[in-house]
């Protein structure tokens, strides 16, 4: 119980991140721990029930459940591509507004628009 | 063993999210990688481990390297 | 008004983070058992039914396919997309990337001096082991801990390095960001010809086209294995060494 409150917390904290920090970067930051934070929650509760590594040889028995690991290999690359493509847009953003603050990027978007 | 860890997560990504230099922020943030990492051979996924070591220690740093580099290194501002 | 401003703020970030809390208690804190049903079946048939001695490679390369498939299309429109992105900008990527050489006689004296006796042997001389260390890992998958994915994003990892630390020109064409684009394609086509093909013996998409012969059906998940390894590894490794190239 003590282990998946922290994990709440470590949601949490990305989840800050994402809203309260102004730089772009550090909501991407955000974004890749809450990322971190879901998949240590499902392997988690998927080792709760045996308690050894799933891979079958002579002898072994009550392994740990797979289905979480083979589904949380997926998110982990799936995660990376979408913090790269983060990263491209944020480089882009850089290159036409000339700063990473959001607040600085919104004024000019509206002195722009009026 | 799984809380001391979990804890050093949670000090880790609080200096990444709260650090004035964005690289620090990088390296801390690789170091969170690493930390999972080694969590998930305790429990038992040594498939995991491999992939989140050589993802997060690696390729996300260097994209993260580039973005910073290509760009500006101090978070100026709250 | 700045103090309103700032109370505002706060009251947000508040508002949100607590309505976030009240959506996801249930997921972190629930106590509901989990299931073991998956397990038993998977311990008591995995190893006959895919010839994988590797549960998780039991899983992704014969259960659940379709995810496989699904993630190797979403990693390729991601590669695309951010060197779409990134070339858009008028930024010059990877040398042999439809851009012309960099000279390194000609190059600015901040470029020269960066490389340092350090990154020369560390990564220089560490990426080919680190290859064949990624080689071993993706073709080992149904009988240790490895696969297609692990494996190719280790061999992503020693395509950085080699890339990072090779001195001269063309020391090898695995470095070029057009070579690895091609690689990739080549691995993606491989992987749903692979696919396509249990659907001529009979045995459906991605059926195992070796089900009723005289081969072991194991060979099927290991060239599945080195299929999605090499495409994984050279779209990532594609999408860092573009990345690395002349930014200014």
């Amino acid at each position: 119980m003590l282990d998946r409150l922290l994990l709440l917390l470590l949601f949490l904290i990305g989840f800050w991140g994402i809203i309260a920090r102004r730089n772009i970067i550090k909501k991407i930051f955000g974004l890749t721990i809450i990322n971190s934070a879901v998949v240590i929650l499902f392997i988690l509760e998927g080792s709760r029930i045996g308690n050894s590594t799933p891979i079958m040889s002579s002898g072994i028995a009550d392994v740990v459940d797979p289905v979480p690991q083979a589904l949380m290999l997926t998110a982990i690359v799936i995660g990376v591509c979408i913090t790269a493509l983060a990263l491209a847009m944020a480089f882009r953003l850089y290159r036409s507004a000339g700063t990473f603050d959001i607040d600085e990027i919104r004024r000019k978007i509206h002195d722009e628009a009026s | 063993m799984t809380t001391l860890i979990l804890v050093l997560l949670i000090i880790l990504a609080l200096y990444t999210l709260l650090s004035r230099d964005l690289l620090h922020g990088t390296i801390a943030l690789s170091a969170v990688s690493l930390l999972s990492a080694i969590l998930f051979y305790y429990l038992y996924a040594p498939d995991v481990a491999i992939t989140e070591a050589a993802v997060g220690a690696g390729v996300s740093t260097v994209v993260f390297v580039w973005a910073i580099r290509a760009t500006e290194r101090r978070d100026s501002g709250k | 008004m700045m103090k309103r401003q700032r109370v505002i703020s706060f009251l947000q970030t508040f508002l949100a983070l607590g309505a976030v809390l009240a959506v996801v208690i249930p997921v972190f804190l629930s106590d509901f058992p989990w299931p073991t049903s998956a397990r038993d079946y998977l311990e008591a048939h995995g190893v006959a039914d895919s010839g994988a001695r590797n549960l998780v490679s039991a899983i992704y390369l014969g259960y659940r396919a379709f995810d496989t498939l699904g993630e190797t299309i979403v990693l390729l429109v991601a590669v695309s997309g951010t060197i779409g992105i990134i070339a858009q900008s008028g930024v010059s990527l990877a040398r042999g990337f439809g851009e012309e050489a960099l000279d390194r006689k000609t190059a600015s004296p901040r470029l020269r001096h960066r490389r340092t006796e350090l990154i020369d042997v560390v990564t220089g001389k560490l990426g080919p082991i680190v290859l064949i260390f990624g080689l071993y890992v993706m073709l080992f998958g149904h009988l240790s801990p490895g696969g297609g994915f692990q494996g190719g994003v280790v061999i992503a990892s020693g395509i950085v390095f080699i890339a990072l630390g090779s001195k001269n020109e063309d020391s090898t064409r695995l470095q070029e960001a057009g070579m690895l684009a091609r690689i990739e394609a080549a691995g993606f086509l491989s992987l749903i010809l692979a696919a396509l093909s249990g659907m001529v013996t009979g045995s459906g998409f991605f059926g195992n086209p070796l089900a009723g012969m005289g081969a072991s059906p194991v060979s099927y998940i290991v060239i599945l294995n080195a299929v999605i390894g090499l495409k994984v590894g050279a779209g990532i490794g594609f999408m860092c060494v573009a990345m690395m190239g002349r930014v200014e």
